[in-house]
């Protein structure tokens, strides 16, 4: 957290000059009223297809980062947001299956391992795919807490992804620090 | 085959809509470990052993 060194006022109000370390954190009576600086945000896609078993709710590996600003994106081996700013958080993911005869597809997003918000649960076709998103607020401690993206379908057997750009992306970012 | 088929081997009259956001949530963590039951409420069924899911034959 940065140090307030030096406060200019000015005529519109005052300006504020951290020391340089991390995000500048501005509290009143011990409550967070905003957070500024490289507060947490990302963005990831999945472009190489992945394999999800039938009625198998499997995590979504979004390997390719668009942005991670405060670096809080695994994209090699986890495949999850772990910011280190507490505080309420837009999360959002979608995923395009391949295309199949029959069944639906479903996805949600995972808090700490387990689900936390259940996404649409829409019917996949041959013509388009099956193509399903979930958002929400959700709230992050600064440390420990994680989220991440699963996602279901019932083809009747594996079924992959629609690789192209912007099919399936898991994103992020702070609204409200605390 | 899959831990889904060993169980519908076991269970046939389990429906697609006892999995998903059913009673039975089949999970994946994409860690290399592969399926395993994560939540089993179904009403009647009891959850299978690792016994009985290894005694049926792939």
């Amino acid at each position: 957290m940065a140090l307030i060194n030096t406060t200019t006022t000015g005529v519109l109000g005052s300006t504020f000059f951290g020391d340089g370390t991390g995000p500048l954190t501005v509290q009143q009576n011990g409550v967070t009223l905003g957070v500024y600086g490289n507060i947490p945000a990302f963005s990831a896609n999945r472009v190489t297809t992945q394999s999800f078993s039938n009625s198998t709710f499997t995590k979504v590996q979004y390997d390719v980062k668009r942005f991670d600003t405060n670096s809080n994106y695994d994209s090699t081996t986890n495949y999850r947001f772990t910011p280190t700013v507490a505080g309420y958080y837009q999360i959002n993911g979608n995923v395009s299956f391949a295309g199949a005869s029959a069944g639906y597809v479903q996805v949600a997003i995972y808090k700490n391992g387990g689900q936390h918000i259940s996404g649409s649960a829409v019917p996949n076709n041959t013509s388009v795919g099956g193509m399903a998103t979930a958002s929400s607020v959700i709230y992050l401690n600064g440390t420990t807490d994680y989220v991440e993206f699963y996602a279901w379908q019932n083809s009747g057997g594996a079924l992959g992804l629609q690789t192209a750009a912007g099919n399936n992306t898991f994103s992020g970012a702070l609204m409200k620090a605390e | 085959m899959t831990l889904y088929e060993k169980i519908k081997t076991i269970y046939p009259e389990l429906t697609d809509g006892d999995f998903g956001f059913g009673s039975i949530r089949l999970q994946n963590d994409s860690d290399g470990k592969g399926d395993y039951i994560a939540l089993w409420n179904h009403p009647t069924l009891a959850q299978p052993t690792q016994e009985q899911l290894d005694g049926i034959s792939s």
